[in-house]
């Protein structure tokens, strides 16, 4: 059973959010501790193993980019190994580009403003490749899907991009 | 983590950070990324016209090994061949560096950014 069927929905990467977290609390309840709390010892064991099942899947599903890397696999696309470099050079220098900027934020006469132009400008970028990525998945052919993990891929340097923005933010406006 | 000493003198003071003009014939540029970390290492090395690498800059957005890996790589090409440049192993940066295995993929960022740039140089020259 994967993912979507254990939490009954369609297997596709426009997910209803509000609808998966509902049936994660339902299945939840079905394997909590208390209600072993009487049960044998393997019994308790298979529960505690279900519930980390249930919420791995719940992890998968709710990031979108894990999702869609989930539905990748689960279509048998060989996905390019996390270990190999990627060489796109006019993405890799618009990354550095981007790293540029958030790192001159610190110097910056209005942190604040720049902060937010840094902001605006990523996640419009994040939204045009995730865009792409989401036609692309739904396409679902030997191309589309290919033409999706390298998608996924940049959409993963953007992740990691938000992060330090995250952590930028809060060394600056920590007291 | 605790990161060698290795990998700490070369984070605390990396070696020939910087940039090269691109478009400068001269100058390879080799640009390589890790989708899984989101690190991002520019490799530039200067070549003379019989392939011998003069200079080289790097500049890293990543994690301190694969600061240290860059900058160690940068030291290392300096008044080797391209073709000899072109055999640095991963391996012997890792082991230079002594990364521990989920560090490893820093080393071969490096190797795969001298690979990048001598492509690049050789692209560049026609050949």
């Amino acid at each position: 059973m994967n993912y979507f069927q254990l939490f009954n929905i369609e297997t596709s990467f426009d997910v209803d959010l509000q609808q998966l977290s509902s049936n994660y609390q339902t299945l939840q309840k079905a394997v909590h501790p208390d209600k072993f709390a009487h049960a044998s010892e393997q019994e308790q064991r298979i529960a505690v193993q279900k519930s980390a099942h249930i919420n791995d899947a719940y992890q998968t599903l709710k990031s979108p980019l894990q999702r869609a890397q989930y539905i990748l696999v689960l279509r048998g696309v060989e996905m390019p190994n996390e270990q190999h470099s990627f060489q796109d050079i006019s993405f890799l220098m618009r990354q550095m580009e981007l790293r540029e900027m958030l790192e001159e934020i610190r110097h910056s006469s209005d942190v604040d403003a720049a902060l937010l132009e840094v902001q605006s400008v990523l996640s419009t970028e994040y939204l045009q490749l995730s865009k792409m990525m989401r036609a692309q998945i739904s396409e679902n052919n030997a191309a589309s899907n290919s033409a999706a993990c390298d998608n996924l891929r940049k959409l993963k340097f953007y992740q990691k991009l938000n992060v330090e923005v995250d952590r930028l933010e809060d060394s600056l406006f920590e007291d | 983590m605790a990161y060698s000493e290795k990998v700490i003198d070369h984070y605390e003071n990396p070696r020939n950070v910087g940039s090269m003009d691109k478009n400068d014939p001269s100058v390879a540029t080799g640009m390589v990324g890790a989708p899984a970390c989101g690190d991002v290492m520019k490799l530039q090395l200067k070549i003379s016209d019989d392939g011998i690498i003069e200079d080289a800059k790097f500049k890293t957005y990543g994690c301190g090994s694969a600061i240290a890996s860059s900058s160690l790589v940068t030291e290392w090409v300096k008044g080797k061949s391209i073709e000899e440049a072109g055999e640095i192993k991963n391996t012997a940066i890792a082991e230079e560096l002594a990364l521990p295995p989920v560090k490893i993929h820093c080393s071969i960022l490096a190797e795969d950014a001298i690979k990048a740039a001598i492509a690049d140089y050789k692209n560049k020259q026609g050949k």
